[in-house]
């Protein structure tokens, strides 16, 4: 009996919504497998799955991997983590109807969005872009969800603002910063999203109205670029909350965490551009705009590795670690599963960071532009620095909220060396192919698996190279599948536990900083959110529209 | 609020490291004039073949010459004309002749595709209802040889088997 009868209606939420995200994991990566098989040159010809696996199969898995990987898990983990978290570090409730009705939306939203999904009738891939047309079923059912995260964003920030005014004078919980961080990306980046969907794409798809390319993906990329740090920064939550926590350190410093939390919050927004680097019909200077906040927004990472690390150290030399690296071998590694978890979740996520700085490299971005390097790039980013420490931190979310054990340590550990080992071979052979040449988003192409074309330049070097990743993939994904379906049976089948006691996660908090004055930063953000948008939005605009009818996929 | 001293110095760092990595890539590209794709001119999706011949052709064209139906500038400078239609490149073949500079005209008929030469740096993606205009500045010392050109944006159930190869001959 863990959920404490104080926090049943946001432990029930916070269990479904958790719940819900594993079972969206795994059918997304279900069909991550079937993307790494098709890539592999002779794979299909050789296990004989060349009919199984069609063109059909694979572009509708990989509008579902997408989909349910990359927007659905993240966003019911997320939204189940920040009740968890709210509610333990302010001891407060939340409006518990209003968050039943967002669970209800959310979970509506998705079942509609999945059916024309799995029909085959929304083959768009997740970042739809027109004049590619979907069955408008799809559009209404991830329309539903954004309202229902809307709902959700208002409880938890009422929540806040409430214990705010009843603890004047105290700062606000290093957990919580996070917690509001995240909220407040996620509302500055959906309104446009909204409008891309509901004025241009629901039209599209009931009326046959023609869309203009441009406008939309600048609206798209608006919200796209965002979406990234509302994925990360929970995970950046996690690293400051619990590695200090389960190693029973003092997290180095708390003041520069925060002001990570409000670098990521302002400049994660006015960025999207960077996304568009090689789209015609928008200004270089506008981009250059871009990619100048975009490096901005790498200083938080900078300044969290550089947090993260010193707070590792202390509590390598807390363990007797000497010299200048012996407080690495000191660290628990594979004694501690939850530090384990976190800490691959780091090292990966820095991998990706580099090459994250190489996309957001304005014209250099044209050697990678839609290339195997992105997922390269995005598995080490979201596929690991996010999911991997949203996993991890179910290890200790599945005893505090569900009352249960897990089930096998070991087994989790096994994962961890699979997962580590998998991603780097897959986002470096990723990297390689990619720099050759290799599209993202591709079945099998005859260049690929089949030998029609001899003496092109680059091309045995993509071959191989591919062949590389996707074996890295495979071994990513069985990482993967042994860790999920832990996690996912020890919710059931775990032995139960019980807590007494109150569950505190972030450190004691102190008096208030200048720093703990949000209102401040939020205004920031818009200003540069205007200042970024208003000028390629104007050039766009005032070009006229050139619409180009909507087409099936 | 304490800041430690060894993460003002590592702040300081970082933005130094910005700072000097904006300039470069700002360098690259008005100072090498590496800049990424600009010009459009709009164009109704479904007119674009008659908008825009697919083929190849000579900027200048009093150095024009035709050998075994292969255009050949004499000067290196090139405009080509592309249409991306799904699931396929139009003109299907391309032979440039020693080029030095190529001005590719660009466009779509139906969805976004992604126009990719494997390797180098042409890489833009093609819009219906725009016509891209991007101009490549061939590296003096790629060697001769066939090159892949794919598209590299989801188009369809087809979008694997849109590609073509790029001749360059010396």
């Amino acid at each position: 009996m863990a959920s404490t009868p104080k926090f049943l209606w946001e432990d029930r939420f916070a269990k479904t919504a958790i719940l819900f995200s594993f079972v969206l994991l795994a059918l997304g990566s279900l069909f991550g497998l079937v993307q790494a098989l098709s890539r592999m040159p002779g794979a299909l010809e050789a296990l004989g799955l060349k009919n199984v696996i069609t063109p059909q199969l694979y572009y509708t898995g990989l509008t579902l991997h997408g989909v349910a990987n990359a927007i659905l898990f993240t966003a019911f983990f997320i939204m189940g983590l920040a009740v968890f978290v709210v509610t333990r570090d302010l001891g407060i409730n939340l409006h518990g109807p209003l968050l039943c009705l967002a669970c209800l939306l959310a979970v509506g939203g998705t079942l509609v969005a999945a059916v024309p999904i799995l029909l085959g009738q929304a083959t768009v891939l997740y970042t739809f872009y027109p004049p590619l047309n979907a069955n408008v079923l799809f559009y209404l059912g991830l329309a539903v969800v954004v309202v229902a995260s809307w709902i959700f964003a208002a409880v938890v920030l009422y929540g806040i603002y409430k214990w705010r005014r009843q603890n004047p004078g105290k700062e606000v919980p290093l957990g919580v910063w996070g917690v509001f961080t995240t909220i407040m990306i996620w509302l500055f980046a959906t309104p446009p999203l909204a409008y891309e969907v509901l004025f241009l794409l629901v039209p599209m798809s009931l009326a046959g109205i023609p869309v203009d390319v441009l406008e939309a993906r600048l609206w798209f990329w608006y919200f796209g670029h965002p979406l990234v740090y509302f994925w990360l920064l929970p995970a950046v939550t996690l690293w400051y909350v619990l590695l200090p926590r389960v190693l029973g350190v003092e997290i180095f410093s708390k003041t520069m965490a925060k002001v990570a939390f409000i670098l990521y919050m302002i400049f994660s927004t006015p960025v999207g551009l960077h996304h568009q680097y090689v789209d015609p019909g928008v200004h270089p200077v506008f981009k250059y705009l871009h990619a100048t906040l975009t490096y901005l927004v790498a200083v938080p990472s900078f300044l969290t590795a550089f947090n993260l690390i010193a707070t590792l150290e202390r509590a390598g030399r807390a363990r007797g670690g000497k010299g200048l690296f012996g407080w690495v071998t000191a660290l628990p590694w594979f004694k501690d599963p939850v530090f384990t978890g976190l800490a691959i979740s780091i090292i990966v996520f820095g991998t990706g960071g580099f090459s994250g700085v190489i996309n957001a490299s304005f014209q250099v971005n044209y050697v990678v532009h839609n290339t195997m390097w992105i997922p390269g790039h995005f598995h080490t980013t979201v596929g690991t620095g996010a999911a991997l420490s949203f996993l991890t931190a179910s290890l200790l979310l599945i005893p505090l909220l569900f009352g249960r054990q897990i089930l096998s340590i070991g087994a989790v550990k096994v994962a961890f060396v699979l997962w580590f080992i998998g991603i780097m071979i897959f986002s470096v052979g990723g990297y390689i192919s990619g720099l050759a040449g290799e599209p993202r988003r591709t079945y099998a192409p005859p260049y690929l698996n089949g030998i029609q074309l001899t003496g092109v330049y680059l091309l045995d070097l993509m071959k191989s190279a591919a062949t590389a990743a996707m074996s890295g993939a495979l071994i990513f994904w069985t990482g993967g599948a042994i860790l999920l379906a832990t996690l996912f049976f020890s919710v059931f089948f775990g032995k139960r536990v019980a807590f007494s006691g109150e569950v505190k996660l972030s450190p004691e908090p102190g008096p208030a900083t200048r720093l703990d004055n949000l209102k401040l930063w939020i205004v920031i953000g818009i200003v540069l959110i205007l200042i970024a948008y208003s000028l390629p939005a104007v050039e766009v605009y005032s070009q006229g529209l050139s619409p180009a009818p909507p087409q099936p996929p | 609020m304490t800041i430690h001293r060894e993460e003002k110095i590592w702040a300081f760092f970082v933005l130094g490291m910005v700072v000097v990595f904006l300039a470069a890539l700002a360098y690259a590209a008005w100072g090498l004039g590496l800049v990424t794709p600009y010009t459009v001119q709009q164009v109704p999706a479904e007119k674009a073949l008659e908008v825009l011949k697919p083929g190849v052709d000579c900027i200048n064209p009093n150095v024009k010459k035709v050998v075994d139906n292969v255009v050949v500038c004499e000067d290196g400078r090139y405009y080509v004309n592309l249409i991306a239609m799904r699931f396929s490149w139009l003109p299907p073949n391309i032979i440039l002749t020693s080029p030095k500079e190529v001005k590719f005209r660009i466009t779509s008929t139906d969805v976004i595709h992604g126009f990719e030469i494997a390797g180098t740096n042409v890489n833009v993606m093609v819009f219906p209802g725009y016509i891209a205009e991007i101009t490549w500045k061939v590296p003096a010392n790629m060697p001769a040889g066939k090159y892949l050109i794919l598209c590299n944006e989801y188009c369809g159930a087809g979008h694997q088997n849109m590609y073509t190869v790029l001749e360059i001959r010396k």
